[in-house]
């Protein structure tokens, strides 16, 4: 089994109209034995930035720590907060730094900018983003998680219809695969604020 | 006879004194006035600004008060240059620990780490000492709210009110009056705190009159809101003329009850 598939994770942003939700499962597997159904994947960087790192989950962690550190001495030395796309292009360099012996993690960033237009990254475990302007998935059942987010997204919608999409979306693709899904969480980030809810899914 | 042994920081004087240390310190008794003062419920730190020119265009929002951590802030009275790098080293230090160990620095952890880094300018390398002295405030768990004092050979102490730079003299004592007149141990409120303050900055500051002093007094306070979430604020300039001559005006019935009992 590959080291990115050994605790198994399954994420997904989408881009609405002013809004965006990330949704990720909360499975922590050791291979098919599953561990955990509350292990933390998506992390709030500010009030409109988040970073979902799915792969091993020691890094999973780490990194989160690291962002943490590197995003708080941003905001004390230029006293603003940092936008999505400044913190996409750390993490991105960030995985660089690694390229010989990287981080296991492979991150999406989802955020608003500074007018509220949507924002949304991926990379792969040594920092090579994209920006699509639609959706961005990570884990260990992209396949399904693409195929599903291409079936059900349309762009320009509002903050409960980008729920509804998101949920639908993880929900179905969690389920083909044995190593995500075991409990779902979804953040809808808009101008006003965050909402989170927690999904009711199968937990098998 | 003191001019032979002051061009090293690494040497004695025969009476046994670091004399670049000793002219670092002089430098800092020319520097502008801060206040620090321990409140029942937060910190308050009041600094002189000595640049006040219209033609300025300030890029940070403060030359005097500096944030460190979530938990931590620092004033400065110095040269603000030399500052400017022991205040990252304390901001990477905070970070590393938090980063290490999951939770907040403790704050004389902190003040120890800045103050070895500026010891270690007196002892090795042939270069002079910075020529800074810090208020640092902050709040931890095992002691709640501290303030510490440092000046450039790396000695600190910790304080429930003290001054540093310009006419700190004077002000010290205004406080060893003032600060707990009771005597009894109790800790003012922030109102008290401030207004204490802004007593100490009108006695320090040369020439002040209430209408240029608002201006000239940086009024900063750090206190915890309902969360438990720390709130560093630096006051506006409405406030600040409100605490002003809120402190103008009591200041004017003592004087007013001292004339009636002096006839």
């Amino acid at each position: 089994m590959s080291i990115l598939e050994y605790n198994g994770a399954a994420m997904i942003a989408m881009a609405g109209d002013e809004c965006i939700a990330i949704a990720a499962d909360r499975r922590l597997g050791v291979q098919y034995q599953t561990v955990s159904c509350e292990f933390q994947k998506l992390f709030q960087i500010n009030d409109k930035t988040f970073v979902g790192l799915a792969g091993l989950a020691t890094d999973v962690q780490t990194v989160a720590q690291t962002l943490k550190f590197r995003n708080d001495l941003y905001e004390l030395r230029e006293d603003r907060k940092m936008t999505p796309k400044v913190f996409s292009s750390q993490l991105s360099a960030l995985l660089y730094e690694k390229r010989f012996g990287p981080f296991f993690v492979e991150p999406i960033v989802a955020g608003l900018d500074a007018s509220n237009k949507p924002y949304l990254s991926g990379m792969d475990l040594i920092g090579a983003p994209c920006f699509p302007d639609d959706y961005v998935v990570s884990g260990t059942c992209t396949a399904n998680l693409h195929g599903m987010c291409e079936t059900l997204y349309r762009p320009g919608l509002g903050p409960d219809e980008l729920f509804e999409t998101i949920s639908q979306a993880l929900l179905a693709g969690v389920d083909r695969d044995a190593l995500s899904g075991w409990g779902a969480i979804v953040h809808v980030i808009t101008k006003d604020g965050v909402t989170t809810r927690e999904l009711k899914g199968r937990m098998d | 006879m003191a001019r032979r042994y002051d061009s090293s920081t690494t040497t004695f004087s025969p009476e046994g004194r670091l004399h670049q240390v000793e002219y670092a310190i002089e430098a800092i008794n020319n520097a502008g006035t801060c206040v620090g003062i321990l409140s029942k419920d937060g910190i308050v730190l009041a600094s002189e600004r000595r640049v006040t020119s219209g033609l300025l265009a300030p890029t940070k929002t403060s030359e005097k008060t500096y944030k460190l951590a979530n938990h931590a802030t620092c004033c400065v009275a110095g040269l603000t240059a030399d500052a400017n790098i022991l205040i990252d080293q304390a901001r990477l230090r905070s970070g590393r620990y938090q980063f290490q160990y999951g939770e907040s620095i403790p704050m004389e952890q902190l003040v120890e780490y800045v103050c070895n880094h500026k010891q270690s300018y007196t002892q090795y390398g042939g270069l002079r000492p910075f020529g800074v002295a810090f208020l640092f405030a902050g709040y931890d768990d095992e002691h709640g709210y501290q303030l510490y004092q440092s000046d450039p050979s790396g000695n600190y102490s910790g304080w429930k009110a003290t001054v540093i730079g310009a006419n700190n003299s004077s002000g010290k004592s205004l406080l060893k009056n003032d600060y707990d007149p009771d005597g009894d141990g109790t800790m003012p409120d922030m109102v008290t705190a401030l207004k204490l303050a802004v007593k100490v900055l009108n006695k320090t500051m040369d020439g002040a009159t209430a209408s240029t002093s608002a201006e000239k007094m940086e009024l900063f306070t750090m206190t915890r809101d309902a969360n438990g979430e720390f709130l560093h604020k630096i006051l506006v300039k409405d406030e600040v003329q409100k605490i002003v001559d809120e402190v103008a005006a009591e200041s004017d019935v003592e004087m007013a009850g001292g004339a009636e009992s002096s006839q």
